[in-house]
């Protein structure tokens, strides 16, 4: 099957045929970056969800995820056990999530502070130019990138780098996790608790600020995933978390705000969305397929797919 | 207490009088009074800092060139250099060159490495009166502006895109695939190299690029595309991480090395190329502006090992081209033997400065398009032929008179 590819513009300098071998390639690449772009976003959301306040350095977390994979990979335990690097940076930045929500959010929570939102918004922006700019004097301004987690491999019709490949599968491997975390542990429900009704669940004798700080060390350390799994396959640099705030901003409002599973479906969709786009219309305006969709979805449905109108007493 | 108050009075009078006390005052001030030169040049994302700091190291050791081997200059003069940061970005870069000629008085500005702010200064240089050096940005239009306050020491895009456009023809190539970043260099470069094939009328020579925003992560689509076209070669025009993310996910689709690949300046030569790209960055082929079998100028030998000494590694062309700018603005302003900057600009366009290269020398003539003020050192065509390999180990591929091997593919 042939089909001619539209709408190229001036530099674009011939028009191309399809096949669908192509079309499938796109299909898979699509549905993988989807994936990944899930990862980067369901720390937002699940912070979102608890906390009701919006993690605007979470980008930044990502970067500090990266960092840490490189430092232990390639310095202290070499690429074969990569994966003990994923947990550690997850930990590692778990922690210093739980310690700057206990310095720099919490106490919003603890007074009757007024305007919660707009004084987290101030706090997590100014945290994400700290950590750029610590980035940039503790790494300097050079690229870096570990060594590449697994061999080039195939996925059907798609030749797919390993660590992409190694990114995808960690990806459903992380998010299965979470969802079983959620679901079946007593900490899991508790935060989903906590989630629907926040006095409710004081109520019943849980310390609703000790959930906050494990729910944003949580939400960061998803973001630290992805930037550990992703780091050889993105490169690290002082501002690579651009790319998770970017699509995982996108990704939120696609999906509404607070929603897991929707985080799952955006995801999909976008890089569904972006890849289609990019064979059947023009690869140089990629990007603006995917905000197009955004703007069609906030014109249908202003809470997001699977968002919902917020019920006022 | 009285005691302890009188004992402070008389100390900092003391102290005063000592620190402005000069055997002839008049010349001992103006001696010590330091001509100061900005650079302006991205060392923070999203510009490309590695660029930035190289420029600023090669700076330095031209100021440091100037005040310990030349002695100064107009009598014994320092230069000191005022650093800031364009983070790659126009308005940043706009703001540093207006606080360095309102508030620190520079009478030059070197540094500029992306073409898109060396763009934007070079109306304000010439609003300010300021000699403005471009080191590292290469957009035609930055000299075809035809300003007096303009200088560039590096290639532009049609001297860029004529070599790879004769390189291409002389092995054939006639499918040419462009994966270019949407900013003035990108652009204006896939613009050049269409031009060229109009210019010769090469109805043979087929042409297909894609503009990408270089904030981009995922090139897959846009690689597929161009793989699914089958070209004979594919020319990577971006900066920065942009060019690594072609390098690998075209290795990864199994587009590169199986269909040979030009990157259109040269960042392979820097230290970290290897240690992002490893095996992947094998058979790359890169425009280069300095090898080192071309030889040095008796500057470029005062710098090199100098340069290995302070930071463990021999310096790239970026380096050297700063360096060298700070060296030929030294000697401009004793011949125009005035810190004035209209006295400078005149000395530029009439004097012969000899640069880091071997028997390079630079002149600023008034010529047509962007050859204006425009000075070209030789370009080359390399390649890495072997993983690891040092730069100075790669291939000339062209032009045929530096020729030192064939290209090599897997």
């Amino acid at each position: 099957m042939l089909i001619p590819a539209c709408g190229r513009n001036k530099h674009d300098a011939e028009v191309n045929t399809i096949d669908s071998t192509l079309i499938s390639q796109y299909i898979i690449a699509g549905i993988v970056i989807g994936l990944i772009y899930s990862l980067m976003a369901m720390g937002i959301t699940f912070i979102y969800s608890i906390m009701r306040i919006i993690n605007w350095s979470m980008g930044e977390f990502y970067m500090v995820g990266g960092y840490l994979q490189y430092i232990i990979v390639s310095r202290l335990i070499g690429v074969k056990v990569w994966y003990i690097g994923v947990i550690l940076s997850m930990i590692g930045v778990f922690l210093l999530g739980m310690l700057v929500q206990w310095l720099l959010i919490k106490p919003m929570f603890e007074g009757n502070v007024e305007k919660r939102a707009e004084y987290a918004t101030i706090v997590t922006i100014s945290l994400g130019v700290l950590f750029v700019n610590v980035a940039v004097i503790g790494a300097g301004p050079f690229i870096y990138s570990p060594p590449g987690y697994s061999h080039n491999t195939q996925i059907l019709t798609l030749p797919l780098s390993g660590t992409r490949y190694v990114a995808f599968i960690g990806t459903i491997v992380l998010l299965s996790l979470f969802y079983l975390f959620l679901k079946k542990t007593w900490l899991g429900r508790a935060l989903q608790g906590a989630a629907q009704n926040r006095i409710g669940i004081q109520t019943a004798g849980i310390n609703v600020f000790r959930l906050d700080q494990i729910a944003f060390g949580i939400g960061v350390a998803l973001a630290a995933a992805a930037g550990a799994l992703l780091a050889p396959e993105f490169y690290l640099y002082p501002k690579c978390g651009n790319i998770a705030t970017m699509k995982g901003f996108e990704i939120i409002v696609i999906a509404g705000l607070g929603s897991i599973p929707g985080v799952l479906c955006a995801g999909l969709l976008l890089g569904l969305i972006e890849s289609l786009g990019a064979v059947f219309l023009n690869p140089s305006f990629r990007d603006v397929y995917g905000f197009l969709f955004l703007l069609a979805i906030l014109a249908i449905k202003p809470t997001g797919l699977f968002g919902e109108t917020e019920r006022v007493a | 207490m009285k005691r302890n108050l009188n004992s402070f009075v008389i100390l900092i009078a003391v102290f005063f009088l000592v620190s402005t006390y000069h055997p002839f005052p008049g010349q001992a001030a103006t001696a010590k009074e330091p001509v100061k030169i900005g650079v302006i040049t991205p060392l923070s994302p999203p510009g490309d800092p590695a660029a930035g700091q190289l420029i600023v190291r090669g700076a330095k050791f031209g100021a440091k060139y100037v005040n310990e081997e030349m002695k100064g200059i107009l009598g014994g003069r320092p230069i000191e250099l005022m650093v800031e940061d364009d983070a790659g970005t126009p308005e940043k870069g706009v703001a540093a060159f207006r606080k360095l000629a309102t508030k620190d008085k520079v009478i030059a500005a070197i540094g500029q490495y992306h073409s898109s702010v060396c763009t934007a200064l070079v109306d304000v240089g010439a609003e300010y009166g300021i000699p403005t050096f471009s080191t590292g940005a290469s957009a035609s239009i930055i000299t075809e502006k035809h300003q007096v306050t303009t200088f560039k020491t590096h290639v532009n895009d049609y001297d860029r895109a004529t070599t790879w456009f004769d390189f291409f023809l002389s092995k054939g190539w006639k499918r040419i695939a462009v994966l270019a970043e949407n900013t003035d260099y990108g652009v204006g470069l896939f613009e050049a190299t269409k031009l060229i094939k109009e210019e010769r009328g090469l109805k043979d020579v087929e042409i297909n690029g894609i503009v990408f925003d270089r904030k981009v992560a995922d090139l897959t689509p846009q690689l597929l595309m161009l793989k699914a076209w089958k070209p004979n070669v594919l020319l990577n025009i971006g900066v920065g991480d942009p060019t690594y993310r072609i390098t690998k996910q075209a290795y990864d689709l199994g587009f590169f090395p199986q269909v040979p690949m030009m990157g259109a300046h040269d960042w392979p030569a820097r230290p970290e190329y290897w240690k992002n790209l490893g095996a992947m960055g094998q058979y790359m082929m890169f425009i280069n502006y300095y090898h080192p079998k071309m030889g040095l100028s008796p500057i470029g030998e005062w710098l090199k090992p100098r340069f290995d000494k302070e930071y463990g590694e021999i310096p790239t062309y970026m380096a050297y081209n700063a360096f060298g700018q700070i060296v030929l603005l030294a000697r401009a302003i004793n011949l125009a033997k005035s810190d004035d900057t209209k006295d400078l600009i005149k000395a530029l366009e009439e004097g012969s400065f000899e640069f880091w290269a071997k028997g390079d020398v630079v002149q600023f003539k008034r010529l047509p398009g962007a050859r204006w003020h425009n000075h070209t050192s030789p370009l080359q065509i390399v390649q890495f032929s072997k993983i690891d390999q040092p730069i100075e180990e790669s291939i000339i591929l062209w032009p045929p008179n530096m020729k030192t091997g064939e290209f090599v593919s897997p």
